[in-house]
Order: C-alpha cells, then sequence, then structure tokens
C-alpha cells in the first residue's frame, strides 16, 4: 500500500512542478501591466520597453492622422477632461483601424509599450470606451 | 401593471419559500400530503412567475415607459421583435427570465419525475426553490425590474443598443441561460440524492438527460455568440476570450466532463464521487459565471455595470452553495465508494478519467486566468493582465490532446484492453492520421500546431468511421438485411453510443474550423477610389463611399469589387449605420463572401470624411474554414438529438424528455407572445390618441424641479398633506394639495439660497421637527439600520426557513410527553373535519 502511496505522490509532485513551471514561464511572458497614465509617467524610465496596458482620457483635440493613411499621432492624459486636474499626459502613436468610440475625452486603454518617444500602440491595440454612460448602453452580452 | 409585477415577484418568494419548507417537512416526516403540498406551491411558483413575464412583455409591447426598466432598453419604434427580445435585454430582466426559466424547468422535471423518483422528489423541490428565493430575493429587494419613474415619466425609451438589434443577439442569451438554468436541475438531483442517501445510479438516470440538453442550449448559446461577435462585432475573429465568453465556457467544460464520466459510473461503478463533484461544480460555475458578469468583478468591454451589492449578495450565496454542497458530499463519503478499480490504464475508463481531468483542468485554467488580473490586484496590488495569446498558448495543445483523447477512447476496451485488440483497432485510424499529415506536409504546410489539428481530426474521423463500419457489418451479418438498415438499426439500438460519435465528428469539424485560424490574414488599408489591393488570392479595388437615409438609420456603404485570377468574382458592401438616438455607436455592417474554404471579410471603419473623399478605410480579413465551425455545430446538434432520443421509441414523437421540455418550452413562450401580440395591437391604438395628460399637470405646477439636486430632493422628501398616502413631493401634485406646492415652494427657495444636499434635509428636519418627511431614512448614524434592514430581513428570513424546516420535521415520537394526552374521539373527528375540507 505505502508503495502505491509514494508512486501517487510521486506523480502528482512531478505534475504539479511541471505546470506550476510552465505556468510560471508562460505568465512572464503572457502578463501585461495594467497601469494609469500617472502611474507610468512618474517613474518613466523604469516602464520602457515593459509591456503595458494604458488607461488614461484622449487629450481633446490632440488627435491627428496623417493624411490619406492609418497612422495616428493623439495624447492621453490621466483624468478626464471634465476633471480640473488633467495629470500626467503622453503622446501616443498608433497604425491602424481605430474603434469607433476613439474621439476626443474617450476613456482609452492602449495595449503597447513605452518608447523614448511616447508609447507605441500594438496593432489592434486600442480599446475605447464610450465618453458617456458606457454602462447604461452595455446591455446584454450573453451572461 | 408595474405593482402587479411587483406584487406577482413578491409572491413567488412567499410561495418559493413555503415550498422549500413545507418538502424539506414532509420528507423528514414521511408525510405524503405535506410533500404535496410543497410541490403543488412549487408548480404555483412557476405559473406566478409566468404570469410576472407576460406582465413584463406586455409593459414593453405596450409601451409602459412609467417602467424604468422598459425605458432602458426599449423604444416605440423598435420593432416588435425586439421589443420582447429586451425582457432580457438587460440586468434586472435578465434575472427574472432566469427565475421563469428555473420555475418552468423545475415544474416539468419534478411532474416527468414526479412517480419514478419519489423519495427524491421532495429534496429536488426544496433545492430548486431555495435557488429561486434566492434569485427572487436579489429581486424583491435589489433589482426590480418593475421599479417605475415615481415622477417625469419619460414620453419614449431610449431604445436597445444597436449592436443588440440583430437576429443572433436576440437568441443567443435566452439559449444560454437555458443551458445554465437547465444545469440547476442536475445539481437538485444530486443534492436530494446526498441528503437522502440513495446514491445509486437512479438519480443519474434522471438528470442525464437534463445535462445532454442543457449541454446541448450551452453549446448552442456559445455558438450563437461566436457567430454575433463575427458578424456583428466587425474585429475579424469569433473569439476573443473575454471574460463574458468564458463565463459560458467554464460550466461547458464541467458538463461535458460529466456527460463522460457518467458512462463510467453507469458501466464500472466507479468515479462516484467525481460525478456529484462535477454536477455541483457546473451548477456553481453557473452561478459563478453570472456573478462575474453582473457584479463587475472583472472587467470586459461588454459587461453590465460595477454593483457591489450584488457581488456581496451573489458572494453570501456562493459560499453558501459551496458549504453546504461539500459539506453534504463529505458527510456521504462511505456510501460514495467505488465498487470498483481501475484494472488498467489501457483501458476506456482510464482514457474517461483523463479526459475528465483534462476537461476540468481546462475550466480551472479559464477560470484562472478570467481573475488573473483581480487575482493579481487583490495579491500584489499590482493589476496584471493575461491576453488572448496567453489563453491560446495553453489552450491550443490541451485542445489537442482533447481531440486525441476523442479518437482514443473509443478503440479502447472497458477495463483492459489486450495488444491484439489494440493493433486490430489502431491500424486503420493511425493510417489515416499518418497520411494525413505526409499529404498536407508534402503540399508545404509546416506550423506544426494546424497540422497536429489536422492529422488528430482524420484520427478521429477514421475511428468514428470504423466504428460504425464494424457496427453494421456485424449487425448485418446477425439481421441479414441491407446494409444502410443495419446501419440505422446500429444507431437505433444504442442511441447514446451513436449520437455521441456523431457530436464527436461535430467536434472535428469545429477543430477544423479551429485549425484554420492559423492561416488566418487580416490586413488594414486605406484604398483611395479606383485603389486596389490583393489579399491572399484576392484584388480589391474601391469603387467609391455612398450615403444614404432610410428614416431610421444614416448608412454609408463602400462599394468594393473583388477579382481573382483578375476575373471579377463578386462586389462587396461593407457597411456603418448609425442609428437615430445612437449616433455615437455606429453598426458595423460586415460584408462577408463565403466559400467553403474560407471567408472574405471585410470590415468599413468609420470614418465620416470618407463620403467626401470616396476614400475606404477598410480592414480586410481572410478567414480559413470558419464555416466548418458553424456546420460543425449543426452536427453536434444532431448527434445530441440522437442521443437524447428515449430509450424504446425511434421517433421524436413519443420523445418524454427533454424533448417535451424543449417544445414545450417553445410553445410556453410562443403562447406568451401571441398573448402579448394581441394586447399590444390594441393598446397601440389607444396610444394613437393625444398625449397623456400628466403633462400639463407638471407644466401648472410652480416649482418644477430645475436641477438634478431639486429633482432628487423633491424625490426624497415626503408631503406631509396626509391625503396622498406619502408621496413624494415631487409626486404629490393633487390639486387639493396645498401642502406638496408649499413644501416644493420652500425646498426651491433652499435651492436658490445654495444650500447643500444635507443643509436643505437637515433644515427640513428641523422645520418639521422630525423625519417624518424624509421619504428614505439618512444613510447615516442609526438611520443605517433601516438600510440594513431588507439585508436582515433576508438572512432572517433564510435562517427562519432552515429552522422551521428543521424544527417542523422532528419526528413526533422524539419528543411524545410533549403531547398532549390523545382523545381520540376528538382526533377522528378533526380528521373528519379536516378530510372535508380538502
Amino acid at each position: 500500500m505505502t508503495h502505491r502511496y509514494i508512486k501517487i505522490s510521486v506523480t502528482v509532485a512531478v505534475l504539479l512542478l511541471a505546470f506550476t513551471g510552465l505556468l510560471w514561464s508562460t505568465l512572464r511572458e503572457g502578463t501585461e501591466y495594467f497601469k494609469h497614465v500617472d502611474e507610468v509617467m512618474t517613474n518613466r524610465q523604469a516602464w520602457e520597453g515593459k509591456k503595458l496596458q494604458l488607461h488614461g482620457y484622449v487629450v481633446p483635440g490632440s488627435i491627428y492622422r496623417k493624411r490619406d493613411s492609418l497612422e495616428y499621432r493623439f495624447k492621453v492624459q490621466n483624468n478626464p477632461a471634465r476633471s480640473s486636474d488633467h495629470g500626467s499626459v503622453v503622446e501616443a502613436s498608433y497604425t491602424g483601424i481605430v474603434p469607433d468610440t476613439f474621439k476626443d475625452e474617450a476613456e482609452v486603454v492602449l495595449r503597447g509599450s513605452l518608447g523614448s518617444d511616447g508609447f507605441h500602440t500594438d496593432p489592434n491595440g486600442v480599446v475605447a470606451k464610450c465618453p458617456s454612460k458606457y454602462e447604461a448602453k452595455a446591455g446584454i452580452a450573453g451572461t | 401593471m408595474a405593482a402587479l409585477g411587483s406584487f406577482l415577484l413578491l409572491a413567488a418568494f412567499v410561495v418559493c419559500s413555503y415550498a422549500a419548507v413545507i418538502s424539506v417537512v414532509g420528507a423528514r416526516r414521511g408525510s405524503r400530503r405535506l410533500i404535496e403540498s410543497g410541490v403543488g406551491a412549487f408548480y404555483l411558483t412557476c405559473a406566478l412567475m409566468t404570469v410576472a413575464s407576460a406582465v413584463m412583455i406586455n409593459a414593453f409591447l405596450t409601451g409602459d415607459y412609467s417602467i424604468k426598466y422598459v425605458v432602458h432598453y426599449s423604444d416605440s419604434v423598435q420593432p416588435l421583435f425586439y421589443k420582447i427580445t429586451s425582457y432580457w435585454g438587460g440586468l434586472d430582466g435578465s434575472i427574472m427570465f432566469w427565475v421563469f426559466l428555473l420555475s418552468v424547468f423545475g415544474t416539468i422535471a419534478v411532474a416527468v419525475n414526479r412517480e419514478r423518483y419519489r423519495e427524491l422528489i421532495p429534496y429536488v423541490v426544496a433545492t430548486i426553490s431555495t435557488v429561486e428565493m434566492f434569485f427572487l430575493y436579489l429581486m424583491v429587494v435589489h433589482k426590480n425590474p418593475f421599479t417605475t419613474y415615481l415622477t417625469n415619466v419619460p414620453a419614449d425609451g431610449e431604445g436597445l443598443n444597436p449592436l443588440l438589434q440583430n437576429y443572433w443577439m436576440a437568441i443567443h442569451p435566452p439559449s444560454l441561460y437555458t443551458g445554465f438554468v437547465g444545469m440547476t436541475i442536475p445539481f437538485a438531483f444530486g443534492i436530494a440524492a446526498l441528503v437522502t442517501g440513495h446514491l445509486d445510479d437512479s438519480w443519474l438516470r434522471a438528470v442525464r438527460r437534463w445535462t445532454m440538453f442543457s449541454w446541448l442550449f450551452l453549446s448552442f448559446g456559445l455558438t450563437l455568440g461566436m457567430i454575433w461577435a463575427y458578424e456583428e462585432l466587425g474585429w475579424g475573429g469569433y473569439w476573443a476570450w473575454d471574460p463574458v465568453e468564458n463565463a459560458g465556457l467554464l460550466p461547458w467544460f464541467t458538463a461535458t466532463a460529466f456527460l463522460h464520466s457518467v458512462m463510467v459510473q453507469e458501466r464500472r461503478n466507479m468515479l462516484r464521487v467525481w460525478n456529484v463533484t462535477l454536477v455541483i461544480l457546473t451548477f456553481f460555475l453557473t452561478i459563478f459565471g453570472t456573478f462575474m458578469t453582473r457584479s463587475g468583478v472583472v472587467q470586459s468591454v461588454h459587461a453590465f455595470g460595477e454593483d457591489r451589492t450584488l457581488a456581496w449578495l451573489f458572494t453570501i450565496f456562493m459560499i453558501a452553495i459551496l458549504t453546504f454542497s461539500f459539506g453534504l458530499v463529505i458527510y456521504r463519503l462511505p456510501l460514495l465508494r467505488a465498487r470498483n478499480e481501475l484494472d488498467s490504464w489501457m483501458s476506456r475508463e482510464a482514457a474517461f478519467l483523463v479526459n475528465n481531468w483534462i476537461l476540468v483542468f481546462c475550466a480551472v485554467f479559464v477560470l484562472f486566468a478570467t481573475m488573473f488580473p483581480t487575482l493579481s490586484e487583490a495579491v500584489t496590488g499590482e493589476r496584471l493582465t493575461v491576453g488572448p495569446p496567453f489563453f491560446n498558448k495553453w489552450m491550443l495543445p490541451i485542445g489537442l490532446v482533447l481531440l486525441f483523447l476523442t479518437g482514443l477512447g473509443p478503440l479502447l476496451a472497458w477495463r483492459k484492453s489486450t495488444l491484439h485488440n489494440i493493433r486490430n483497432q489502431f491500424m486503420w485510424p493511425t493510417i489515416a492520421a499518418v497520411v494525413t499529415l505526409a499529404a498536407l506536409a508534402a503540399v508545404g504546410l509546416r506550423q506544426w500546431a494546424p497540422l497536429a489539428c489536422f492529422a488528430l481530426c482524420a484520427l478521429v474521423t477514421a475511428t468514428i468511421t470504423q466504428e460504425f463500419w464494424r457496427g453494421a457489418v456485424i449487425r448485418r451479418k446477425n439481421t441479414g438485411t441491407d446494409f444502410l438498415t443495419a446501419l440505422i438499426g446500429l444507431v437505433g439500438r444504442n442511441k447514446r453510443r451513436y449520437g455521441g460519435y456523431i457530436v464527436h465528428v461535430g467536434i472535428v469539424l469545429v477543430f477544423l474550423g479551429f485549425a484554420g485560424n492559423a492561416y488566418k490574414r487580416d490586413e488594414q488599408v486605406q484604398l483611395k477610389p479606383g485603389q486596389q489591393m490583393t489579399i491572399g488570392r484576392y484584388t480589391l479595388r474601391n469603387d467609391g463611399v455612398k450615403l444614404s437615409d432610410d428614416g431610421q438609420k444614416q448608412m454609408i456603404t463602400a462599394y468594393i469589387a473583388v477579382f481573382e485570377n483578375g476575373n471579377q468574382i463578386d462586389t462587396l458592401y461593407p457597411a456603418r449605420w448609425y442609428y437615430q438616438k445612437h449616433e455615437n455607436e455606429p453598426t458595423t455592417e460586415v460584408a462577408i463572401r463565403r466559400t467553403v474554404a474560407e471567408d472574405l471579410y471585410i470590415v468599413l471603419a468609420a470614418d465620416k470624411q470618407g463620403v467626401a473623399t470616396q476614400n475606404a478605410t477598410l480592414q480586410v480579413v481572410v478567414n480559413p474554414l470558419v464555416n466548418w465551425i458553424w456546420f460543425g455545430f449543426g452536427v453536434l446538434a444532431f448527434g445530441t438529438g440522437i442521443a437524447l432520443l428515449p430509450e424504446r421509441a425511434f421517433s421524436f414523437a413519443l420523445a418524454k424528455l427533454p424533448a417535451e421540455a424543449a417544445t414545450s418550452t417553445a410553445a410556453f413562450l410562443l403562447m406568451l407572445l401571441l398573448g402579448g401580440a394581441t394586447l399590444s395591437a390594441q393598446q397601440q391604438q389607444q396610444h394613437m390618441g393625444p398625449p397623456p395628460v400628466q403633462s400639463t399637470d407638471d407644466v401648472r405646477t410652480s416649482y418644477y424641479a430645475r436641477t438634478p439636486l431639486e429633482r432628487q430632493l423633491q424625490h426624497e422628501i415626503v408631503c406631509t398633506c396626509g391625503a396622498c398616502g406619502h408621496a413624494n413631493i415631487g409626486e404629490c401634485r393633487k390639486d387639493a394639495c396645498g401642502v406638496s406646492h408649499q413644501m416644493r415652494g420652500e425646498l426651491a427657495a433652499f435651492i436658490d439660497q445654495g444650500k447643500s444636499h444635507d443643509e436643505i434635509i437637515q433644515a427640513f428636519v428641523t422645520k418639521y421637527s422630525s423625519e417624518e418627511m424624509l421619504g428614505a431614512p439618512l444613510n447615516k448614524g442609526f438611520n443605517r439600520l433601516a438600510w440594513l434592514f431588507p439585508y436582515l430581513l433576508g438572512a432572517a428570513g433564510a435562517f427562519a426557513v432552515a429552522f422551521a424546516a428543521i424544527r417542523w420535521s422532528r419526528h413526533p415520537q422524539s419528543t411524545p410527553e410533549a403531547v398532549p394526552p390523545a382523545d381520540p374521539e376528538l382526533e377522528e373527528r378533526l380528521d373528519d373535519e379536516l378530510r372535508d375540507l380538502d
């Protein structure tokens, strides 16, 4: 009987170890930090080059699009445009199609990494919420 | 109408509590009459919920805009169909719909199994009633869908989000709910079996079909969600590992595991603890999925908003479920001990076991990764997120292993496979897999994952074909008929087995579609008029962008000519629609050219200048094999249908359940719709008349709320005139009521003085020297008790129910001295009289 229990526990231990190792290694590459603009900009050097999901609000009037292309440059600030203190601001760039909800004052989450010349957004890395009343309109989405 | 609805919900709650208590009491006392009474009350809940649903649908159809829920999710121009589907369009209504479905399913399950599983029924009734009680409590206390506007009733609703005005989206939630809610039935039977100790296979027989039925609808719901995402959301894919999607997938994994492990228990009497655990887990995950998406715990693009109260209520309920269920399992462990042990790892039960582990692991993994942002924030304080790549990295190999097991399982024998047996069984499938692999490698496919997937698909298909072939050959020999008759006879003789194989074929097709995803191409371009682009074997040319308007919406449409080998094969019209009232949320009208091999999928991006410049900003995606996913689901549904056929009959006509459950549900809904439709026809005519008079009332009142603060206060302060039954001063506008007029005046004066909310309340309290005129008690100090009251009441109610159930059901003989000396004559007379009452 004890022999059997040893066998089982060794198997379980090996499986667990392998599993944890795999999980650890994939998590290290797979995770992204979810950060607000302020958190990143106060210690900019530390975050450069890391994979980030940057949360902020589009600065009104800051969206520029290169003529006849899909290249965008815009600015993102920490706090909503309505608030008195806007918090830190970061320059961002993106190439591709932006969501409909991406416009002035929109709350955005950008996936990408911070470089010395601003935030480089990954392809399809812009998630934008409606500027107002998003919740009421979320409606159904399965369960 | 709203008052009637609220009352019905409250009544349902009371009746439900009664059903829960009296069933437990009846079962413990062994009283047939009490049990019958409980079942009766249980049926009554169903009736009450049906009427309440009818009231709700009626409110939508007639446009009763005094109900907040109706205002939020519909408007007068909405098509009839979407008015009805708005019922489950929002949080409050979806909870109500949930209870409605649960009561209907519960009633069917009890009615069908009442005689066969007599000893289980009272506890089944009690369990389902308790679950219903929870959701009804949620509605009564926290999320009443019948909440009305007390003042300022809007003339029209805000309209359902245009994104949701899609056929798939209309039927996706009910299908998913059907799957979710259906899982409560196996759970109830499992609990009943645990409580009564009748842990043989009988409860499994009762729930097997229900699980299959719910599983089918769960799969259907997931597929519809994918189709919706693919066709309506327009980002080029169908699955993004969004928490809301994952919530539906979690119970699907455990339910799939259960459907497999049931067979092991039936055949080999093993895995009994495991099966009970799976049933409990599946139910728990349905509740957890609801919690995850409804409470805002996990951030998602399309989850409902954040709601802390709801989160707490759900957490308490989930802890209660887990403690109670697993407490019972531990208590019954001695009865659940397996009668057999695993003989060999080369056996079918071992394959099933591994398949179960992997499926449960899938559930745990998806759960972990979905909750990861929340978990990491709780543990480290840093919000870390994991994206789809992380999910894919893990789920891809796991999926392939599962697919391999799908092929392996049927080839292994029960108990132990001999070497000869293995060689005989594995030869053809292995050859098929190797040949496929070689052929595809020769064609030039190099990525390992899709290659492995294609080879495994071949393996599984070959396995299943071999099973059908060999079975039919033997049957032909035995019965002496032709091959086709033998094949049908084979399926008819063992529907669950061969139905299951057909389900596997469906799964193979779905996997084919997934594998195609590896060869997906995705490009984003801006095309000037006449400019061309090439993707895969297609060349696209922008033939212009046009603007049109059909009254309900503005449409921007791009004309895209599609060429292949220099010949024009098609013109596609990707578009953007801007619905009125929702101009900021244009909907994407994807243009898809479907073929068996691949989809050409074009999305027009929102670009208002596009019409002026004639430039088309496009996302162009080539999705190989994607249609096989939908087709695979069709095959899967067909296979499940065969497996669901009753044991004896080979026709749907004689089906007892759940074919019956499905049809009666459908009939039920249809009846509701028809009833509602006639009502609406009548009511809409009334609506044609002049607008309601109350609007003139509003104008005549001099102190109409000017600011949000004033409106809020008008609703918080109650009129003291005594004639209006404590309506708030915003609402008490009776001609005779000078009091509310005066109070509104005072309020306006305070507002003009620039006083804050608290100051004004304080001033009113001082003036009337009591808090009598406060519509709601202040949320601080001692008054907070009043806010806590409903929750305390809920908790007290739960305790009371439990207490009553235990107390009343105490066996009379345990306290014989307490019974007063019996007067036989009196008792007899009492009995007679009671009988007459019945």
